[in-house]
């Protein structure tokens, strides 16, 4: 099985690296002697796309990345066709055992949108956790029903009919949303637990985040999710979701940065997964579904210096080109524990 | 071959070596060619099945009746798969046949070659569209106006019907089996048109000089005779529509349920190994994923064998009957 999937992946990456080399091989670079190539998570992918000719000018590291979905990245690292995977979803215990020496180190922190389709409505929606998760079990289906109304008093909310769009194939982002309304639902919890799919017992399933937008923006009182980089970019409108300390906080960067200053100051993790879904109270701005993305590197690997070298790199100097792509630059916690995973590869 | 003796009013000598040499050549390839072939089917069968053997330990036969896909908690069953696999098909075929048909019967039989020409053209060339872009349409055009005007439609007439009945959504079975339509027409129509010109002209001139109207002759003369071709031709078609996964996975909404209507989203066994393959979670999911790749396997050979059967009673049949 892991040849199998070695081969679609190298197939899939070989048609996309073949772009993302050309680009590559345009930024100025002293000497091309090391390529490292990588695949994965393609919410990170408009990060990495800036890193690569920086790094090319830092090191003469020749950075080819193709932005395969994070399952993808997972499968190419597991069977060690690429150098790097990026997920945005941790590694399942399944998944590191089969990743033989795999090391997992967050470098790069941003937010998951809740993007929605309601002509007619101009004010920004607010959702709580309760409401999301009655939405996605099917529970709460139209969009003036008064457990939504009363939240959003002013904004006159239509008879429509919810349509609530989540992602067929599996994703990182899914795994971010299902962390959170498992943090917010016993329910869901219980009956669709956390994952980078599930058992979606309401609503209709589209491809990637593309086709998410694609259902939302032609379905009026649709809502579904995506990261907030790609709503932005895309123009559609999001929600503000209520976090624990009662207010409604918004996927930009000051309320991303407000969810990760909840993390303790020394972070501890085994195999390097944290999660900031729901932090508590007492961070008034932070936004309850945001989420850390990972990389994943092999301690076996013949080019573990250079590697070592490029995540360091990217959790430090990499991360001043964040902003711009909202992605927020990592806490000095989390990039202090990035060290000491990097330590490991 | 080597008793021959030259003759001297036969034409230039020929190399025999070379003819030898080429023959034994041209065996060769086409035995390895066909051995090859009926190899790797075998080969691939086996490896399908060992992959997925975890899981078919695990769950036995019961995954086929069973209802559920979590893999956040283990529970893995196909009958959600197997049933929209079967209805999508099924609906793609019992419009696609009549349709395939009426197209083959209007360009053979009825059309001047020059209208005709262009439209087989186009009918052939929607088979050229790939499928991810015909999936690409079908979010984004198609599916839309199927929730918008087409199941309204449906509704506000059928709508006494439980397959008609619910919310309209533009991601479910119905685009999904309409979508798989468009994709095996251009597949049985070509077959049928190949068939309908090969009907011997005599035997409808005939049938025309008996006295039977053009209707009379295409009922009675022309499809029976192509009937065993079209048979063939629809089984492929159901072939086509069984395996494929990128288009349906596109419009079908990956739904987890069985609905008595046929609005809202479902999903095929095809289209859920290609959304959820790359990037499973746990070992038992992509074994599970496997076992319904088996199952899919074991489908699709049971419709290709039995489109076999059916062409070969079929042509035992008009043996038998035209002496």
């Amino acid at each position: 099985m892991k040849r199998a999937l070695g081969l679609m992946v190298t197939v899939a990456s070989l048609v996309a690296v073949a772009s993302v080399v050309g680009a590559a091989t345009a930024a100025p670079a002293k000497k091309q002697d090391t390529s490292l190539s990588g695949a994965g998570s393609s919410f990170v992918f408009p990060l990495i796309s800036k890193w690569i000719p920086a790094l090319g000018s830092a090191y003469g590291y020749n950075v080819s990345y193709s932005p395969i979905g994070s399952g993808g990245g997972i499968a190419a690292i597991t069977a060690k066709t690429v150098d790097f995977g990026a997920t945005d979803a941790p590694l399942t215990k399944d998944q590191f055992a089969a990743c033989k020496g795999c090391v997992e180190v967050p470098w790069a922190l941003s937010a998951t949108a809740m993007m929605y389709n309601l002509p007619g409505v101009n004010c920004v929606l607010r959702l709580n956790g309760k409401q999301l998760a009655d939405i996605y079990l099917g529970n709460l289906t139209k969009w003036n029903d008064p457990r939504i109304a009363d939240n959003n008093g002013k904004c006159n909310l239509p008879d429509t009919k919810i349509t609530a769009v989540y992602r067929s194939d599996n994703s990182g982002t899914t795994y971010n949303f299902t962390e959170y309304l498992a943090a917010v639902s016993p329910t869901w919890k219980s009956k669709l637990g956390v994952g980078v799919n599930a058992q979606w017992p309401a609503g209709l399933g589209a491809r990637g985040s593309s086709g998410v937008a694609g259902v939302i923006t032609k379905t009026p009182g649709a809502i579904g999710y995506a990261d907030v980089a790609y709503a932005l970019k895309n123009k559609i409108r999001f929600a503000s979701v209520l976090n624990a300390s009662g207010r409604y906080a918004t996927p930009g960067l000051r309320g991303i940065n407000a969810a990760a200053a909840t993390l303790p100051a020394r972070i501890t993790s085994e195999d390097g997964a944290l999660s900031i879904v729901n932090p508590p109270k007492g961070n008034p701005l932070a936004y309850p579904i945001s989420t850390f993305t990972y990389v994943v590197v092999s301690s076996g690997s013949s080019k573990a210096a250079e590697l070592r070298k490029m995540v360091y790199w990217a959790v430090t100097q990499g991360q001043k080109f964040g902003p711009a792509l909202l992605f927020q630059p990592l806490p000095k916690q989390v990039q202090a524990f990035a060290y000491k995973q990097i330590k490991r590869i | 071959m080597s008793t021959v003796t030259p003759d001297p009013l036969a034409p230039a000598p020929i190399d025999r070596q070379g003819i030898r040499l080429g023959d034994v050549l041209f065996k060769g390839i086409a035995f390895v060619a066909a051995v090859g072939v009926a190899a790797v089917l075998g080969l691939l069968t086996y490896e399908v099945f060992s992959l997925a053997w975890p899981a078919i330990q695990e769950f036995g036969l019961s995954f086929i009746w069973t209802q559920g896909w979590n893999p956040n908690s283990n529970v893995y069953g196909a009958l959600v798969f197997i049933y929209g696999t079967i209805v999508t098909s099924f609906i793609a075929l019992l419009l696609a046949t009549p349709l395939s048909i009426a197209i083959a019967l209007f360009l053979t039989e009825i059309a001047p070659g020059r209208v005709a020409a262009p439209i087989a053209t186009m009918v052939e060339l929607l088979a050229a569209i790939p499928s991810v872009v015909l999936g690409l349409w079908g979010i984004l055009v198609f599916g839309p106006w199927v929730a918008n005007h087409l199941e309204p439609w449906l509704q506000s007439w059928f709508g006494f019907l439980p397959i008609f009945s619910g919310d309209p959504s533009q991601a479910g079975i119905l685009p999904a089996a309409l979508v798989l339509t468009i994709m095996i027409i251009p597949i049985t129509s070509a077959i049928c048109r190949e068939l309908f010109s090969r009907v011997p002209r005599d035997l409808s001139d005939g049938s025309l000089a008996l006295g039977s109207t053009r209707w009379e002759a295409i009922r009675r003369v022309a499809i029976p005779y192509a009937a065993p071709g079209i048979s063939a031709a629809v089984l492929l078609g159901l072939g086509r529509a069984f395996g494929e996964a990128i288009a349906v996975t596109q419009v079908i909404g990956s739904g987890n349920t069985i609905n008595e209507s046929l609005f809202p989203p479902g999903d095929t066994l095809g289209s859920r190994i290609a959304s959820s393959y790359i990037g499973a979670s746990t070992a038992i999911e992509a074994q599970s994923l496997l076992y319904l790749a088996a199952i899919l396997l074991v489908i699709s050979l049971i419709t290709n064998v039995s489109a076999q059967a059916i062409v070969n009673r079929f042509q035992k049949a008009r043996r038998m009957s035209t002496g």
